[in-house]
């Protein structure tokens, strides 16, 4: 067995909080945020776990005309008190693979806290405000937290990566929140900018970023005139959207058909 | 990765009575219910993450309450006759890229349930499983028996309707017992233990369906109660049996309806033709494997589509 994480350079932090996102995500928000992040506070990868334990390299995937390849890796900035994770799902063992994100976290980094990503999908509509929704591994990080406007989880079925990971680092008596910010359906396929927006607000706010959104915010503004102008002429997709605004549910051949409309206009992105 | 045990039960030459899920859950029904009706009392399991993933989240008031994994547990019985140890495996771990048993964890997890026999005093294992035989599904399963020395052949051999694999006709003295259920038998040979797997025999045409079959595993554990000189009631069982068996011809019978009249009549005759023959005693042959592609495997799924009872 090959090592299974390899550093570059030693990270100067001081009891960082973890913010982890998998590329694999609705609406890619996890990797959305992190790059957003990334660049913020001029994050630079450090370490990264090696690919052959965890993936198929029997070839390479081929996406956008472009071959793809697992990456795994650990950034750190201007911030000592942040360490950022950006991975690939992996195919294979993946507690073990979950173990050595905690094992370079906890052991390399000495994180105090753990935060995870993912976007996750609803039936509102893109004019409703962005609520997060939340999983806390510890009742004491979650009453921590209480305040700044994030909303409990409930939820019973199979569990997602991060689910895994936060119990994971439950074991290790990490405190670990996932942030879940819902996206309208017809936004999964294309950016919404807003959830974007909205979980790095919180992040922001917990972490006194002094983020400036405004580029962000002109995201935003020209998405929401684009489905604005959408339903100027599409009285159908107006319909729809009113339907949504109004808590109503569509039929399966509406929501798709608003599906379609709203990824030809404003382009899907794969 | 490890074993946590709740209590350390004080066992005298205790015998280890092991399964995991396979072809209708014939080993597993069979130590489950032999485990239940001696009242067993779990007392350890090996700890799941390191050979599963989990398979439910439970979260309430944005708390993560329980990640569920398979079980892997252990519970004893002191019985008048035999102090008992039963290992039941919810899952088998798979061969990594791959949905089937094997690799290196299949081992691991092989050697924590003998490393348990082992620290309680065992001696001797038995392990329960399935043989696809070419038997009708209203005849009596017997049960087909690999012990893992030359010293258990004639005993084994003295089972009541049991036949030891190698004598079962055209196999040449060969056989194979996929997964966890004929791999303990090696790993224990290698560990000093005497171990025998007891396989139920299911009719080769219900392989591949998502069904239990109750029926072999009562002729297990006729075998194992036998063995081990106990005595149980089957009742419960029994109603189990006939309540699947019912579920069978109800598929048949509803396959027949839907079928041309002369493809319902030549399979009707193949599959009576193994009523006829409950005793011969035969391997599946590639001619059966053929038939049962073209024709069986369609007779089943279609009935199933329209039938969601139990089975």
């Amino acid at each position: 067995m090959t090592d299974l994480f390899r550093f570059s350079r030693q990270p100067e932090l001081q009891n960082p909080s973890l913010i982890v996102g998998f590329s694999e995500d609705a609406g890619e928000l996890a990797p959305k945020v992190i790059d957003y992040l990334n660049e913020k506070i001029k994050g630079e990868s450090f370490c990264e776990i090696e690919p052959s334990e965890f993936f198929s390299l029997g070839g390479v995937a081929v996406e956008d005309s472009v071959a793809q390849f697992p990456e795994s890796k650990f950034y750190c900035g201007e911030r000592k008190d942040l360490l950022i994770f950006k991975g690939s799902e992996p195919q294979f063992e993946r507690y073990q693979f979950l173990q050595t994100v905690l094992d370079v976290a906890q052991h390399h980094c000495k994180i105090r806290e753990l935060y995870t990503i993912s976007g996750t999908i609803s039936s509102i509509a893109h004019t409703t405000p962005r609520s997060i929704l939340t999983v806390f591994n510890q009742p004491e990080f979650q009453e921590k937290l209480r305040g700044y406007g994030l909303e409990d989880m409930n939820w019973e079925g199979r569990p997602a990566l991060n689910s895994f990971l936060l119990w994971a680092a439950e074991r290790r008596s990490i405190p670990g929140v996932s942030l879940w910010p819902v996206i309208p359906f017809y936004l999964a396929a294309v950016d919404d900018w807003e959830a974007q927006k909205r979980v790095l607000e919180f992040l922001d706010e917990r972490f006194a970023l002094g983020i400036d959104f405004s580029d962000i915010n002109e995201d935003v503004v020209k998405q929401n005139e684009k489905i604005a102008q959408l339903r100027t002429r599409s009285p159908e997709v107006d319909n729809y959207v009113q339907k949504l605004e109004s808590n109503l549910t569509l039929t399966e051949e509406e929501s798709e058909r608003l599906v379609r409309e709203v990824e030809e206009f404003l382009g899907r992105k794969d | 990765m490890g074993i946590r045990f709740y209590e350390e039960p004080k066992l005298k030459d205790p015998v280890l009575i092991a399964s995991w899920p396979g072809i209708g859950n014939i080993g597993i029904i069979a130590v489950n219910y032999l485990r239940q009706m001696v009242k067993a009392r779990e007392f350890g399991e090996i700890e799941p993450w390191d050979f599963f993933e989990p398979r439910r989240v439970l979260i309430e008031g944005g708390l993560l309450k329980e990640l569920e994994f398979p079980s892997s547990k252990f519970y004893f019985q002191r019985t008048v006759n035999r102090d008992l140890i039963f290992f039941v495996g919810e899952q088998q771990p798979t061969e990594t890229g791959t949905p089937y048993p094997g690799g290196r964890k299949v081992l691991e997890i092989a050697n924590l349930v003998l490393d348990v026999a082992l620290r309680f005093g065992c001696r001797r294992v038995y392990v329960s499983g399935a043989a696809l035989a070419p038997i009708h599904h209203t005849a009596r399963p017997r049960v087909w028996a690999v012990p893992n020395s030359e010293s258990l052949v004639s005993e084994v051999r003295s089972y009541e309707n049991t036949v030891l694999m190698s004598d079962v006709e055209g196999r040449g003295g060969q056989g194979s017992i996929t997964g966890l259920n004929g791999l303990l038998l090696g790993v224990a040979k290698k560990r000093g233990l005497e171990a025998v797997c007891v396989l139920g025999e299911i009719p080769f045409y219900l392989q591949g369906l998502a069904m239990v079959y109750p029926k072999a595993s009562k002729s297990v554990l006729e075998v194992l109660t036998k063995i081990l000189e106990i005595e149980i009631e089957f009742s419960t069982l029994d109603k189990m049996v006939a309540q699947v068996e019912q579920g069978i011809g109800h598929l048949e019978e509803q396959f027949y309806q839907q079928t041309p009249p002369e493809v319902a009549e030549r399979i009707r005759t193949w599959l009576e033709s193994f009523k006829h023959k409950p005793a011969e005693s035969r391997p599946i042959t590639e001619e059966d494997q053929k038939w049962l592609k073209e024709h069986i495997d369609e007779l089943f799924k279609r009935g199933g589509e329209e039938d969601d009872r139990p089975l």
